[in-house]
């Protein structure tokens, strides 16, 4: 299937319509790359240069919330574990009993210790377990199926009940479009924090019905939990299309329902790929992906997102485990599919911190673009999020400090 | 009557063919089988937002006017043919170079391409072209191909002038080249600051490549040639004034500076009358701006 949009979830390293031309054009452009890692702006037309400090935020509340046990970085901070077998996509089939090992290998060259005892030492038996995924390239690059099905696998057979998984996504749309159904899945839940009518969002209806109701609300505003929210003091725009797709606007991002009050653990499979020069992989699926009204965070604060949403509570304390997934990935093109900068990778990654399994993958794939002739730029900018995330206690942004494993 | 008809026909066809601004779509049937499974898709100029938003941005800053998408079926096959109309032809050019990755053309395909079984890259006159084929299929490339010759019939084969001819010829890496016009474009492959540094102002073309030298190593040349003396000099002193704090200025003259990256490599930015060039990524350290 052919994606049927690029939009959504995968247009955050980037500004959107209204900030481009509310900022003047190329100068609002400039504006969102300018402000990647929160730093300040200038603008210059040979007049004084105009700064736009970084907006505030309530990270100060994520931070002063008591961590758990199971808080991130998790029991292996800075530990990556990297399982590849190019095996597993020969002659362009995919070997899922190949996946299957290749999961379970890296499971345990994680922990260091069998599946049971590795289910052990992130779950119990009453947990409900939720698996992020990425379905935004569907047939292209989004999560593949068979990684799912081996996770799945393993918390079945420790003995977690297909009830308690629920693959899940911001946009239920998505989930449908990459293969996550409950035909496919049967005993499994699949749920989407939203929806949102692509038709309307495309212009190809004026009927809002499927969205807005009477009262001006998005349908799915009670999914998101108004105690749970990542507050920056950034205005969403108003207008119908942005709450088609975010649910609201305002300065408010709230978390999901399912995330707050449903979801116990988290594991967070994102795909491996690029996002211009930085990626769009760990930290930025789970970071824009557990909360609504996210477009006005693009433009400035970009990466830090994917720091800061993930510091609270309904993430920190319960994302688990991460597993990225470049069975096959894209090195150019990125964040949304590309098809001839995809390529068979053969590989997983395992790590239960994702900031040093984020700066893994965005070695590994700058190393990448450069043996393929794209020009690279390894600004520290596109980086500075996993040094922040390192200085909050979130994680490893330090290559020297990080234990690359590859098993 | 006959001449009425063909009038009339003429006159069909360039009402089709206004309807789409001079693009013409190929109809349905365009090869035995292969229909179209819903109808055109346009979205002009800031619309392409809700297309791609997320990378509309680049488009914008070369010179976009319009996206016309149209998908074809044939069973479970599906193809998409994305025509986006550029202001000109040297801002198609410029987004097909930093689409088209390393050009590996087509048999077949009567204009610049690059492409494999799951993407056409296509440049014609102002227009560039995607045709894309998710399955990624082989047995769709002879598909692919006339779908790729029907859509290029009506587009005006203009040619762009030639920028990418401003890079000098030796030690130029075959495939480097590339322009650029504004900061979205200019990140891509360096940061020398924050907002148009360049001072482009969503207009002036930048052109870049990539060098192999015998002295200097490997590096990228960077050159803008503005309308005169003086914007050049006003580009050079924004330039310098707002320097990316991770660079650090080690020499300067009236003609330019020298300086270091955060990755210990040096670069150069001289002032060559109406003209700013910029050396960035190399290894040793050169011993003026005018001298690198």
């Amino acid at each position: 299937m052919i994606p049927r949009s690029y939009r959504s979830m995968e247009s955050r390293l980037h500004i959107n319509r209204r900030q481009f031309f509310k900022a003047g054009g190329a100068a609002g452009a400039a504006a969102g790359l300018g402000l990647l890692a929160g730093r300040s702006l200038v603008f210059a037309q040979n007049a004084a240069p105009a700064k736009i400090e970084r907006p505030k935020t309530n990270i100060d509340e994520a931070t002063k919330a008591p961590k758990t046990q199971h808080s991130l970085p998790g029991p292996f901070p800075g530990r990556v574990v990297e399982v590849q077998d190019p095996k597993c996509l020969a002659n362009g089939r995919v070997d899922a009993a190949l996946i299957k090992s290749m999961f379970e290998k890296g499971i345990t060259g994680l922990t260091g210790k069998n599946l049971k005892k590795s289910f052990a030492l992130f779950f119990e038996k009453g947990d409900v377990v939720g698996i992020k995924v990425n379905p935004v390239g569907p047939g292209l690059i989004s999560t593949r199926l068979e990684v799912v099905d081996a996770i799945i696998d393993w918390l079945t057979s420790a003995g977690l009940p297909r009830r308690n998984i629920i693959i899940w996504d911001r946009f239920d749309y998505m989930l449908k479009d990459a293969g996550f159904t409950a035909e496919r899945y049967p005993g499994i839940g699949i749920e989407g924090l939203q929806t949102m009518d692509e038709a309307a969002a495309e212009g190809k209806t004026k009927d809002n019905s499927r969205w807005l109701r009477p009262d001006g609300t998005h349908v799915s505003a009670d999914n998101f939990d108004k105690d749970a929210f990542y507050w920056a003091d950034v205005e969403g725009p108003k207008d119908e299309p942005y709450l088609n797709q975010h649910v609201f606007n305002g300065k408010y991002s709230y978390f999901g329902k399912l995330l707050t009050r449903k979801l116990t653990k988290i594991i967070n499979v994102p795909v491996f790929k690029n996002a211009g020069n930085a990626i769009s992989m760990a930290t930025k699926n789970i970071g824009y992906g557990a909360v609504c009204n996210t477009n006005r965070l693009h433009q400035p604060l970009f990466l830090d997102v994917c720091v800061e949403v993930p510091a609270f509570p309904a993430v920190r304390d319960k994302l688990v485990l991460n597993v990225t997934d470049g069975i096959k990935a894209q090195y150019e093109g990125g964040p949304g599919p590309e098809a001839k900068f995809i390529y068979d990778y053969g590989t997983l990654f395992f790590g239960t911190d994702p900031f040093a399994l984020d700066l893994v993958c965005h070695t590994l794939i700058v190393k990448k673009r450069k043996d393929m002739g794209v020009k690279v730029n390894e600004h520290p900018r596109f980086t500075e999020y996993l040094r922040y995330a390192q200085k909050l206690g979130l994680g490893i942004g330090d290559l020297e400090k990080i234990e690359h494993v590859k098993v | 009557m006959l001449k009425r008809k063909i009038l009339a026909a003429c006159a069909a066809a360039l009402a089709v063919a206004s309807l789409n601004g001079g693009i013409d779509i190929p109809p349905g049937g365009f090869t035995p089988g292969w229909e179209k499974s819903e109808g055109l898709r346009e979205f002009p100029g800031s619309r392409l937002f809700d297309y791609i938003d997320g990378g509309a941005e680049l488009f914008l800053e070369f010179g976009f006017k319009r996206l016309s998408l149209q998908r074809y079926k044939k069973g479970e096959d599906e193809l998409l043919l994305e025509i986006y109309e550029m202001e000109s032809p040297e801002a198609a050019l410029g987004i097909y170079l930093m689409k088209c990755g390393g050009e590996t053309p087509i048999k077949g395909v009567d204009a610049r391409n690059s492409g494999e079984p799951a993407q056409f890259t296509i440049l014609k006159g102002r227009s560039f072209i995607h045709i894309n084929n998710s399955s990624g299929r082989e047995k769709l490339l002879p598909v692919m191909v006339e779908l790729t010759r029907r859509a290029l019939i009506g587009i005006p084969d203009e040619r762009a002038a030639n920028l990418v001819g401003r890079l000098p010829g030796q030690g130029l890496k075959p495939g480097s080249a590339c322009l650029f016009r504004g900061p979205v474009g200019l990140q891509a492959f360096y940061t020398l600051g924050e907002g148009d540094i360049l001072d482009q102002r969503g207009i002036l073309f930048g052109v870049a490549g990539s060098y192999e030298d015998p002295q200097s190593g490997h590096f990228t040349l960077i050159l803008i040639d503005y309308p005169d003396d003086i914007r050049a000099m006003a580009a050079y002193q924004n330039l310098a004034g707002h320097l990316d704090p991770y660079l650090r200025v080690l020499k300067t003259d009236e003609k330019g500076l020298v300086f270091e990256d955060f990755q210990k490599k040096f670069g150069t930015i001289s002032l060559r009358g109406a003209r700013l060039e910029l050396k960035v990524g190399l290894s040793s350290k050169p011993p003026s701006p005018s001298r690198p």
